[in-house]
């Protein structure tokens, strides 16, 4: 008794939140829509697919947010990235399409970071503004048109395609999480972005080159919604400027709920899955429950409210 | 040679689209309008439909005074037949929700699916699994790319969209007794349904009212932004006898407006109903008219295409429900033709 005491106490009860809401949800959905198809593996796959480019944009976020910086711009890099794509693609190859669409990411992500590195302003600040200068340039550079995406090869890639039966979106949600995690967890650099939201003036006493910590953090954040852009362009097979517009609060959810704390110095990418997952079969599962659209809305909410209270009420000890 | 038949072929074919701004509402692929009324199932059918304990689902763009509407006509017309409401969402304008709520919805087997697609270009794919599996198809004003009737929907449901544009120029020429200047707040996206709106407003102006000329065009996104454009508009043109705005959200600014320059003379006319413009309206305002469609019977019509075509008769691929011009005098009625429920108590208590 004393032993499983000791362990609970030993628990880390902010990252353990999303474990057990995760499991609940599940249970609660599986049980009372088990005649509505919660359960087939269908379902199941489109809850994963449906959430892919969430989780890719969570795992940047995480970066961001451990090193105690936030990124407010990424739902609308993620239109302009989807639609320098959808555009390159129309005349060039698949890889000039790829890489433009990832470098656009990760250029936007720099510029975010240079002016919160090296010019010190806050990243609260410089993303607000940066959101709307590009979702003012994603409107402006198709003249609000969608841009169809004709290549097969990249819709097979970024969005319907499988590989040995797996959806492509389920491969880039693994590679991206495994990737993530290692990086996160098991480099140099993982442990210089919580050492830099911990306590950077201690991170820059012990030789850590703070700044180009925060760069990189946001090149990451950015390079995260790009390849989100891509899938969501590979998945809907065309391009929007509206695309990630409604993704920032549900990201910022999924990460928190996921363990990772606003204030920085503590994050977990395995976290950020569950926390997009959980987002995504919230959807799933009240849309099946045939609830209105307002209450799917109120019970939504409510449920995040609770996981997000209970998941910061560790860190505001 | 190539080049200039390809470019004659653009042209005829952007001719064939500006067409149906001429003379009547006419669909994305040219189709002739049918109307809703027309689309009915027959007494004789009814009892087979509600035998076949068929469901349905309800994939909407957004939520609104309009879609509840819509829904509320849907829905009225399923229970008569007794198919069964098994999903209802609302995508808000999110082309990937909308997506993933067809993904989801699928999960429960649905005979029809009523929706509005998003956007042309995005709701091809979208909507391609749900076809393929032989879900009854009907969509509201917007039609995927690439689409063809009856293979892969069974019609397309929308307001009289010509009508519409023509009802208000009708009401604020009248308003301005037939004369003056006339600035035209038109919607600056490619979107059919504002688009035909839009321009079937100007066509008539242009054509039946010799006496108006419309002095100033401005295009709006935002509608955040029609106090701003409503305010350059009338510096460069104070003697504006009239606005035609879009739609209710941005008239609402272009009241603000008017309001803040003092002006009580420069009429508007607006599209959809709204709570606001209409309160201006009732207390004698400048709101002259309002516009609005049937939307309760818009979605009856949407509910009858989809179970004629589960009984596979043929279905008009092309269906629009009637305009109403509602006006001080007949705001309550107005309320109940277009949206099935009674006017807001500010407005029937405000005459």
């Amino acid at each position: 008794m004393t032993r499983v005491t000791s362990r609970l106490n030993g628990l880390d009860f902010q990252q353990a939140v999303v474990y057990f809401g995760f499991l609940a949800i599940f249970l609660f959905f599986a049980v009372t829509l088990y005649d509505d198809g919660f359960l087939t593996q269908r379902n199941l796959t489109n809850i994963v697919l449906q959430t892919a480019p969430a989780t890719i944009m969570a795992i940047g976020l995480v970066f961001a947010l451990s090193a105690g910086e936030i990124d407010l711009s990424f739902g609308s890099i993620v239109a302009v990235s989807a639609l320098s794509c959808a555009v390159i693609l129309q005349d060039y190859p698949l890889p000039f399409g790829v890489a433009v669409g990832l470098g656009v990411g990760m250029g936007i992500g720099a510029f975010n970071g240079v002016l919160i590195a090296y010019l010190k302003l806050p990243s609260f600040l410089v993303t607000l503004a940066t959101m709307g200068l590009f979702a003012g340039i994603a409107r402006s550079m198709t003249d609000l048109r969608s841009i169809p995406v004709m290549n097969d090869t990249f819709t097979g890639i970024f969005g319907s395609g499988k590989l040995f039966s797996v959806p492509s979106l389920v491969i880039w949600t693994v590679i991206g999480v495994a990737v993530g995690h290692l990086i996160y967890r098991h480099t140099r650099f993982g442990a210089h972005v919580l050492a830099t939201g911990d306590n950077p003036r201690a991170a820059q006493v012990s030789g850590i080159k703070v700044p180009r910590v925060r760069l990189y953090v946001m090149m990451i954040c950015g390079g995260c919604a790009g390849l989100a852009g891509l899938l969501y362009a590979g998945r809907l097979q065309a391009a929007k400027y509206t695309l990630g517009e409604s993704d920032l609060m549900t990201v910022i959810a999924a990460v928190i709920v996921g363990g990772t704390a606003l204030n920085g110095g503590k994050g977990s990418v395995i976290g950020a899955l569950l926390g997009s997952l959980l987002m995504g079969m919230l959807n799933n599962g009240l849309i099946l429950m045939n609830l209105k659209v307002s209450d799917q809305m109120i019970v939504r909410g409510l449920i995040i409210l609770v996981a997000v209270a209970l998941s910061l009420r560790d860190s505001n000890r | 040679m190539k080049h200039l038949t390809k470019t004659c072929l653009s042209a005829a074919a952007f001719a064939l689209a500006t067409l149906p701004a001429l003379a009547q509402t006419m669909g994305p692929q040219g189709e002739t309008a049918t109307p809703s009324n027309v689309v009915a199932v027959a007494d004789a059918d009814v009892e087979a439909v509600r035998a076949g304990n068929h469901t349905a689902a309800l994939l909407w763009h957004d939520q609104s005074d309009f879609v509840n509407a819509v829904t509320a006509g849907a829905t009225a017309e399923f229970e008569r037949l007794n198919i069964k409401v098994v999903a209802t969402t609302s995508a808000g304008f999110d082309a990937a929700k909308q997506r993933s709520d067809i993904e989801t919805v699928l999960a429960k087997n649905p005979s029809i699916i009523l929706s509005l697609p998003l956007d042309p270009v995005t709701s091809a794919a979208a909507f391609e699994e749900a076809k393929s599996e032989g879900i009854k198809l009907v969509f509201l004003s917007n039609l995927p790319s690439g689409y063809e009737h009856p293979a892969d929907y069974a019609a397309i449901v929308t307001d009289d969209l010509f009508q519409m544009g023509k009802q208000a120029a009708d009401a604020l020429a009248k308003s301005m007794g037939g004369t003056g200047t006339v600035g035209w707040i038109y919607h600056d996206a490619s979107y059919y349904v504002t688009n035909q709106r839009d321009n079937a407003f100007k066509t008539t102006i242009e054509n039946d009212y010799p006496n108006i000329s419309i002095v100033a065009e401005q295009g709006i996104t935002d509608p955040a932004r029609a106090e701003e454009i409503a305010n350059a508009m009338l510096l460069r043109n104070p003697d504006l006898g009239g606005i035609y705005v879009t739609w209710a959200g941005p008239a609402e600014g272009v009241l603000a407006a008017l309001r803040a320059n003092g002006n009580k003379t420069t009429k508007i006319v607006t599209l959809d109903l709204s709570e606001p413009v209409a309160l201006d309206m009732v207390r004698g305002g400048n709101v002259a008219a309002i516009i609005a469609d049937e939307a309760y019977e818009l979605g009856r019509a949407m509910a009858a295409a989809a179970v004629l075509d589960l009984l596979d008769q043929d279905v008009p691929p092309f269906v629009v429900a009637p305009a109403v011009t509602v006006t001080a005098d007949n705001v309550a009625e107005g309320w109940m033709q277009s949206l099935h429920i009674n006017a807001p108590a500010s407005l029937t208590t405000s005459n």
